[in-house]
């Protein structure tokens, strides 16, 4: 229990009691002796639950879908860090904008975002969504899709690489890890 | 196709032996159907239909008879230029052409049929010979404006709802008349007059490079 706390990022704040220190009651003092417990603080717990199954809606526009898709297969395997798409914007805590947003779909990209529940996180995967990217000059594309929802990472690349994004989805982890949750 | 369609039509010159014929509008509609049904020709696919602006048709846009000293991604000051509100185009400025295939004989054919002075131009549509016309008609109408006459449900299909304009003609400015961002007072995503500067990017282009020339090399081998 220990070892598996450490490793997924409670090393710092989980304080791991010695058996037999607590005077509880007889029954409870049997079973900890036995099985041990970990002490720590809520914020911490849930920072860990949170960074460790980032539920990301997959919203795939353009070629970065193909990039997101790559680092979702089984080479870079999202899954090995909690990171499982969901098609349903309600069951998402993480919106990966991958791709061109055109003013056509600005929208419906704000309808998904709103549909999502607290709290939850946008990464702007490529130059596209990051500003126009090519297209910034173009009658019919959203210059950036900060203007449409605020966003948390912004990945730069066209499109990134699926270690980029990769690389972006462990600095959103980062960012959770550091936030304060209750005092929010 | 001279010998049946006779005046009807006009081989125009191709580099690279590839057919295409200038129909005149009023013709198009019973050449593209004879096109279709005469077992000679046999052009039942239609692979394509676009549209063409020749507004600014040969002129250039930037001058490259010098070398640019700055380079790449040079703004250049242009003259919009506005003449969707004029009452007549210039007969030549609009265009639809056709690309018909015929599988029986191995043969591909392109029908190019000016849409003349009407403001907004009007086109027979051809849906009714290929079905497959429909939504390309509903793109060129979207995308040119060029209205089709006896098409049977002519709405955009590509531009965001409510656009206004038609963005392939050349003189709609590239960077559109409108943006959109998030309005957090309303509630919604809300339109606003685009904020940005247009802008042409011109390659760099030099002309007359003399380190190649021919008398330079002349003198450098010997």
């Amino acid at each position: 229990m220990e070892e598996r706390g450490a490793g997924m990022g409670l090393a710092s704040s989980a304080e791991v009691a010695e058996p037999g220190s607590n005077d509880g009651s007889e029954e409870a003092g049997e079973s900890l002796q036995k099985k041990g417990f970990v002490v720590t603080s809520v914020d911490a717990v849930m920072n860990w639950a949170r960074t460790g199954s980032l539920w990301p809606m997959t919203f795939g526009l353009a070629c970065c879908a193909v990039e997101m898709m790559q680092a979702g297969a089984s080479r870079y395997d999202l899954d090995r860090f909690g990171i499982i798409f969901r098609p349903s914007p309600r069951q998402s805590d993480c919106m990966i904008v991958a791709g061109t947003l055109t003013n056509k779909m600005a929208p419906a990209l704000r309808k998904v975002y709103d549909q999502m529940p607290e709290p939850r996180w946008v990464v702007s995967m490529g130059s596209c969504a990051n500003g126009g990217g090519y297209y910034h000059y173009s009658y019919a594309v959203v210059r950036g899709c900060d203007r449409i929802v605020p966003v948390d990472v912004y990945v730069p690349g066209c499109p990134p690489t699926a270690e980029a994004l990769i690389y972006g989805l462990m600095q959103l982890q980062n960012k959770i890890r550091r936030t304060s949750t209750i005092a929010r | 196709m001279d010998e049946r369609f006779g005046e009807q039509i006009t081989r125009i010159a191709s580099t690279c032996g590839e057919l295409t014929f200038e129909v005149a509008k009023d013709d198009l509609h019973d050449v593209a159907t004879a096109l279709r049904n005469e077992g000679e020709f046999g052009f039942e696919m239609l692979i394509d239909v676009c549209g063409v602006d020749y507004l600014t048709y040969g002129s250039d846009e930037w001058n490259t008879s010098s070398a640019t000293g700055t380079g790449f991604s040079r703004g250049v000051e242009r003259e919009p230029v506005i003449l969707d509100e004029a009452d007549e185009f210039d007969t030549r400025r609009f265009a639809v052409v056709f690309h018909l295939l015929s599988v029986r004989h191995n043969l591909r054919l392109r029908l190019r049929a000016f849409t003349g002075k009407d403001n907004p131009p009007v086109m027979r549509s051809v849906v009714d010979i290929w079905n497959g016309a429909n939504w390309f008609e509903r793109e060129v109408f979207d995308l040119f404006g060029i209205l089709f006459v006896g098409h049977p449900d002519l709405r955009r299909i590509l531009t965001d709802y409510g656009f206004i304009g038609h963005p392939f003609r050349k003189d709609f400015p590239l960077i559109g008349n409108v943006e959109v961002s998030y309005d957090a007072e309303k509630g919604r995503v809300a339109y606003q007059p685009v904020s940005i500067e247009p802008r042409t990017l011109v390659p760099r282009v030099i002309r007359d490079d003399n380190r190649y020339s021919a008398d330079l090399k002349d003198n450098a081998d010997g």
